[in-house]
């Protein structure tokens, strides 16, 4: 209280040491991807590792895309994240929107039914959501990349915990000035939950830029794959080559980076409002 | 949208019958894990088709991880691919649960002869009397040594007449702690090391009839023993720690390790670095004690799935893989021995600056990989459970009667 300037001056330093260490854990790796995306094979796999490529191989970044339908790939990843996405966020927000808000018969017992979804590993769903796809005649197509990944159990969970926190005097206000169900969801609750939106939407995104499992197994032509399942493809039974390997990762990492700084602004605000408003 | 080719096919095998004319314009996939190997499948295609207009193949290529979980779902749901790899690891799943054809009809009416393949191949991919694969490639195996360092510490290169004795005398004079340089290298990789020197002193790791583990014979303990005596008592190898962290390959390749038992994949990975192209030489895998050169060897076959809708056009395809054309094409790329006996020169000579020759006389005392219906559940575990052995914790001898028992627990539940 009495020399705050002081205090502030003893804090700073020990502030700025924490938050450099940590700075160096998250771009350490980045660099490191950076670094051997330029080196030769030999550099890459050499001990003790190399820093420093000896000469830039550029020719890496050109080999990801002779090996790969790489443009074309990163176009389906695109789609197939904004399908999930835009799919999740809707149907989720609807879903939650009517357990948090409407009384119907069973209400309980089905969202319970609902929660156990989340309980069960990804890989049970495997097998029948291809087979659902394969009766579709969907097999090897990018509806089938976002299909399956445009609703989730988790997501009407977390959009049903925001909207229970909403005043329930706004709601009957709609009602008295004669507004229906889909308008109140429409016109008043969701433009009230962009924050659960937008942190529904930025798992999505991740989720989906990252998701291998599914594409790679429900898709086989590599016109038809996503980026993540390009790459994956670029490793070898015993042999990888790990340069080309970092510069296709690197390009893949690319647009989300962008992405990130370009949207910086609006994902902290949209954070920093909810704040202030819950 | 773009309709891939192979939907298109998969959809009309669906509503018509199963396409035994001649001239109609089949598509087959062919799925792969290996992106090394994808440019000489694509040579071997492209041959067939100019030899069968009427039959396209598309390669599936799908990394090792994630092919196996896709091959189950695929086949289980009846749209996998025509035909496949198959190794010897899960050959015994695939046919007891019918996911891969038997071929013996084929086979005797096309009068193919699978005497022409290593014998341990063939071998490992007849089941219960039936063959499921035709054989495609086999492992064979050497002793990976640093010239460079041989010569600074002036210890004779190793040659075919090398046993056990002599590979631990020379790790003792090419270790050099204040160099960091260590005379072998002892991974904890069954593959690359006890598989290679269990069958040398008359061990095994599972009954030839596949029903019990052969963990807990004395001779097997004896074959295990000389991995972990490089690091535990020798101190010639470095640490499992060290070769957890480092991939050993690329400690031959940078000059910090002298010897190390290499397959005959690797060479070109050596190649591919500077060093190792420079320093690096090839000898046969030394013999053991007694002069015994038996090893276990993966090699991979290709398969047929039991469910595919153009048998007889896979059938074409699968003969065209097992000729003598695609072995020699293989061969060329220095990646693979094919299991085609006597074409295995092409590879010798793939890369002059090695001794690859040495991989190939070894075929000889090849022995089937060891395996049963769910090699994984005891596999997995051995190799989990021996870290115990390497890091010293416990003895050989001990962790081989523990990982015995469980392997025996696992195959008795493995009855049909």
């Amino acid at each position: 209280m009495a020399d705050p300037i002081r205090r502030r001056r003893v804090r700073h330093p020990v502030a700025h040491l924490v938050l450099c260490i940590g700075a160096v854990f998250m771009v350490g790796p980045f660099l490191w991807q950076l670094s051997t995306s330029l080196q030769t094979f030999g550099e890459s796999v050499s001990v003790p590792p190399t820093f420093l490529p000896h000469s830039p191989q550029w020719s890496n970044v050109t080999t990801v895309f002779s090996a790969l339908p790489f443009g074309h790939q990163l176009l389906n990843t695109t789609a197939m994240t904004i399908a999930r996405t835009v799919g999740q966020v809707l149907f989720s927000s609807l879903a939650g929107f009517a357990f948090a808000r409407m009384q119907f018969r069973g209400r309980g017992v089905l969202f319970g039914v609902f929660l156990s979804v989340t309980m069960v590993p990804y890989q049970v769903f495997l097998l029948p959501q291809y087979q659902i796809m394969q009766k579709l005649g969907l097999l090897n197509t990018l509806v089938a990349l976002f299909l399956p990944g445009m609703f989730s159990a988790f997501g009407t969970f977390l959009m049903r915990q925001f909207f229970l926190q909403l005043p329930q005097e706004i709601e009957e206000a709609a009602r008295i000035d004669g507004a229906n169900i889909l308008q109140i969801y429409w016109r008043i609750m969701l433009p009230m939950s962009a924050p659960g939106m937008i942190a529904l939407g930025v798992l999505v995104i991740i989720w989906s830029w990252n998701d291998l499992l599914w594409p790679l197994v429900v898709n086989s032509d590599p016109r038809q794959m996503p980026v993540s399942a390009g790459l994956a493809s670029l490793q070898g039974q015993y042999t990888t080559n790990f340069p080309v390997l970092m510069a296709g990762s690197l390009l893949a990492s690319l647009p989300v980076i962008i992405v990130f700084i370009v949207f910086q602004r609006h994902l902290m605000s949209g954070i920093a409002f909810s704040g202030v408003k819950g | 949208m773009l309709v891939a080719p192979f939907l298109a096919a998969a959809a009309c095998s669906g509503s018509s019958d199963s396409g035994g004319g001649d001239d109609k314009q089949v598509t087959l996939t062919y799925a792969i894990w290996d992106q090394a190997q994808v440019a000489a499948m694509k040579q071997i295609i492209s041959e067939f088709h100019s030899q069968h207009p009427n039959i396209d193949v598309q390669v599936q290529v799908t990394p090792w991880e994630s092919y196996w979980t896709k091959l189950q779902t695929a086949v289980t749901a009846g749209t996998g691919p025509d035909v496949f790899w198959m190794t010897m690891v899960y050959a015994k799943y695939y046919a007891t649960g019918g996911g891969i054809a038997p071929l013996d009809d084929q086979i005797k009416s096309s009068k193919m002869d699978m005497g022409a393949y290593v014998p341990a191949v063939t071998k490992a991919y007849t089941i219960d009397g039936k063959v499921f694969g035709v054989p495609k490639d086999v492992n064979g195996f050497g002793l990976c040594y640093n010239k460079q360092l041989f010569d600074a510490a002036k210890v004779k290169y190793p040659d075919e007449s090398w046993t056990w004795s002599d590979v631990i005398a020379a790790a003792q004079k090419l270790t050099n702690p204040q160099k960091g340089v260590y005379g072998f290298v002892a991974p904890e990789a069954d593959e690359l090391s006890w598989y290679l020197t269990v069958p040398q002193v008359g061990g095994q790791i599972i009954s030839p009839d596949g029903k019990s583990s052969g963990y807990d014979q004395p001779a097997t303990v004896k074959g295990i023993q000389f991995w972990t005596d490089m690091i535990t008592k020798y101190h010639v190898s470095p640490t499992l720690q060290q070769t957890t962290d480092t991939d050993p390959l690329a400690m031959l390749t940078s000059g910090k390790v002298a010897m190390r038992y290499c397959g005959s994949w690797e060479p070109e990975e050596i190649a591919a670095v500077p060093y190792g192209k420079a320093h690096i030489d090839i000898a046969p895998l030394p013999a053991g004690p007694d002069g015994n050169r038996n090893y276990y060897s993966n090699g991979l076959a290709n398969s047929m799935s039991a469910k595919t809708q153009h048998r007889e056009q896979a059938w074409e395809f699968l003969q065209f893989l097992g000729s003598e054309r695609a072995a020699e094409i293989q061969a060329k790329t220095g990646t693979v021995i094919p299991a085609y006996e006597g074409h295995a020169e092409a590879y010798a000579k793939a890369m002059p600056e090695f001794d690859l020759q040495v991989f190939v006389d070894q075929l000889k005392y090849a022995q089937p990989f060891p395996a049963s219906t769910d090699t994984a559940a005891w596999r997995d575990d051995a190799t989990k459970q021996f870290a115990e052995a390497w890091t010293g914790k416990a003895s050989v001898d001990e962790v081989s009667r523990s990982v015995a028992s469980k392997m025996n627990d696992a195959l008795s539940k493995e009855k049909k």
